[in-house]
């Protein structure tokens, strides 16, 4: 097989759209590494399979958005889950046979951590990350002093108040890219 | 209905720009260069120590492009190598400032390592 077939062959890594833009180009070059180069060494090989191995995962995962995809997703999830929050706390309200205070005070705040989640979602899904951190981080405030006055809280609730805030905050504050120019 | 202008990228929005990156703008700053010929010039500059594969240069130059730093300026077959026609590439107004403002940004470092004494200096 020659090279530049095996060289054809490892370019299939790349993602469609970029070998329909380069893939020619990149042939082209190969060739006159080729020419200039020993392409019956083992040095030359290690060269042409790292720059593939360093250069293909990056382009497929600007091509698939994976991250933006992911935050999407989170963001539906948490509306959803901020609003069966609300619903909780209103059927909790329902079911109390008496109103006492800091109970009255636990469903409200739970109430206000569930529509900060709802917000919290909508902000992300229109990118509206710092308005998006700011109602997470109430969120979680908020949920913190319900639970506290109300220790008798289910374990589902818990978790929609604890976890979904503390894992949006991370994924929030999670540092993205280096440079708008990728990290070549 | 009128649009609104698309705002303008200022050249620091881009820093730092990556290594790989930067030494393709240097390479362009002196002309139009194909992929092959850029590649060439990094290596000469730095010695050897950088040497851009194909899918590194060309995947920085699909951001360039991308970024409206470098664009194409047609495609012809270099004089030197009498073969296929092929793809040249040029640094836009931005990428020039882009690399300006890359090159003051590493200027002020390479200036605080040497009032550091970090290098510049004689080894004791």
């Amino acid at each position: 097989m020659s090279a530049e077939r095996i060289y054809r062959l490892l370019l299939r890594v790349y993602p469609p759209a970029f070998r329909a833009a380069y893939e020619r180009e990149m042939v082209l070059v190969f060739r006159d590494q080729c020419r200039d180069g020993d392409v019956r060494t083992l040095g030359f090989w290690v060269r042409v399979f790292w720059d593939v191995v360093r250069s293909a995962p990056a382009l497929r995962a600007e091509t698939t958005r994976t991250v933006e995809v992911i935050m999407k997703l989170a963001a539906i999830l948490t509306v959803l889950l901020g609003a069966l929050g609300i619903l909780g706390a209103m059927n909790e309200w329902g079911a109390a046979s008496q109103h006492a205070g800091a109970y009255l005070l636990a469903i409200v705040l739970g109430v206000a951590a569930s529509l900060l989640l709802v917000g919290a979602g909508v902000a992300i899904l229109r990118q509206k990350n710092q308005a998006a951190r700011l109602a997470v981080a109430l969120s979680l405030v908020c949920f913190v002093a319900a639970r506290l006055l109300f220790p008798w809280m289910s374990i589902f609730l818990q978790l929609i108040g604890f976890v979904v805030p503390v894992g949006l905050l991370i994924a929030l504050y999670w540092p993205r890219k280096s440079s708008r120019l990728g990290a070549a | 209905m009128s649009r609104s202008p698309q705002k303008q990228p200022t050249p620091e929005s881009f820093l730092p720009v990556p290594p790989a990156t930067f030494h393709i703008l240097l390479a362009l700053a002196d002309g139009d260069l194909h992929g092959y010929a850029i590649m060439q010039d990094v290596a000469q500059r730095s010695e050897g120590a950088v040497r851009l594969g194909p899918g590194t240069l060309y995947g920085a130059l699909k951001r360039l492009l991308e970024a409206r730093l470098v664009d194409e300026s047609g495609e012809r077959a270099d004089p030197e190598r009498a073969d296929e026609r092929r793809r040249y590439y040029r640094l836009t107004p931005l990428g020039l400032a882009v690399a300006r403002a890359e090159a003051r940004r590493l200027d002020a470092i390479v200036r605080t390592a040497r009032r550091k004494k970090l290098i510049g200096a004689r080894p004791a």
